[in-house]
């Protein structure tokens, strides 16, 4: 009964004869389950490292946190959404949005001083003393001289 | 499929061999990942807005109710606990989806009952997260820019995850008609992990991430 249905999409018109299962067993999904549980496990327990090293792990925890986080992040898609075992058109289709949302935001981020300047909090706050305007007809910046 | 496959499984239907496209993709499975592909974006801009944010409050005379940041008021542990919540609704509804492939109904309908309940618990720990800022911590939507940012990704987010439900549920309803198509089940599927993985990104970039 099963292997009837994980013949489903052999008849593609695009890719003849490509075979395609419909994903994982139940026990299989456990233990992808149970791996992202110790993961998240492992993400949260960051808060608490500075606690427990008493010292000031940021550095290594904010990396830690971000490679984590896409481990986590291609284990759902890859299995749980089952990108590992569906047409390579819906792969190029989800990876190309996803890499075009990454590269747009990353450059929105750098035009507006994330990297270097995220921790100003006057940032949104009107210039306390706006600049002088322009004088094309000075060589000094600053008004045009009087007279 | 062979005959004999379809008279196992009479209740559920396979439709990737009742109609063939010239992608070899059904155009509902296709249309929910060019969904995704394209949520990919609003979510990658509503992350963005908050990080550039988020240590921004502002301080504006008059317009900035609460100039502390967001992050000050989190409460990681039971954040933790309903990113948990949220990871094991993933885990039964890729259960949901085997069941419907094997035939099996039954479980079909205990697995979307599952990820539907485990949803809602998800959305009641966002409420009471949103409860919580506005009235003990006194940070509301315009309070201040970060706060803003907060709200509109996260709160977006918990749009999403209603979405989900009432998919669910629709689901569990057509279910109990004569027959459910199994790739319907599967696009479900499909749009309730995407929410997830939304929802790991989140949880890091906003909540772990210092």
């Amino acid at each position: 009964m099963s292997a009837a249905v994980t013949e489903l999409d052999d008849d593609s018109p695009v890719n003849p004869g490509e075979h395609h299962t419909h994903g994982l067993s139940d026990g299989q999904y456990f233990k992808v389950f149970f791996l992202l549980v110790g993961l998240t496990a492992l993400e949260v327990s960051t808060y608490w490292w500075d606690d427990i090293f008493n010292a000031d792990t940021k550095k290594i925890a904010v990396p830690v946190l971000i490679i984590l986080m896409v481990i986590k992040f291609f284990l759902v898609a890859l299995y749980f959404m089952h990108l590992k075992f569906d047409s390579p058109l819906l792969k190029r289709t989800f990876y190309v949005g996803m890499i075009v949302a990454i590269f747009v935001y990353v450059v929105a981020l750098t035009v507006m001083n994330f990297w270097s300047d995220s921790g100003t909090t006057e940032f949104n706050n009107p210039p306390i003393d706006p600049p002088a305007p322009f004088c094309a007809t000075s060589s000094k910046p600053g008004p045009c001289p009087a007279g | 499929m062979s005959d004999l496959a379809y008279e196992s499984l009479e209740d559920v239907e396979f439709p990737d061999d009742i109609h063939t496209t010239s992608t070899g993709i059904s155009n509902e499975k296709l249309g929910m990942w060019v969904y995704l592909a394209s949520d990919c974006l609003l979510f990658g801009g509503m992350i963005s807005t908050y990080l550039i944010y988020k240590n921004r409050p502002g301080e504006i005379a008059g317009l900035t109710g609460n100039t502390h940041k967001v992050s000050e008021y989190f409460d990681i542990p039971f954040t933790s606990m309903t990113s948990f919540i949220l990871l094991m609704s993933s885990l039964t509804m890729v259960l949901g989806v085997n069941a419907v492939i094997r035939g099996d109904l039954t479980r079909l309908r205990l697995w979307l009952t599952s990820t539907a309940v485990l949803g809602a618990l998800f959305l009641g720990g966002q409420i009471y997260e949103f409860t919580n800022f506005v009235v003990n911590d006194d940070l509301g939507f315009t309070s201040n820019v970060a706060s803003s940012a907060f709200y509109a990704l996260t709160g977006l987010h918990g749009v999403h995850v209603v979405v989900g439900v009432i998919m669910l549920l629709s689901m569990l309803a057509i279910s109990f008609g004569t027959r459910i198509r199994a790739e319907a089940v599967e696009v479900v599927g499909l749009y309730w992990h995407f929410v997830d993985i939304v929802w790991v990104l989140i949880f890091t970039i906003v909540y772990l991430i210092p």
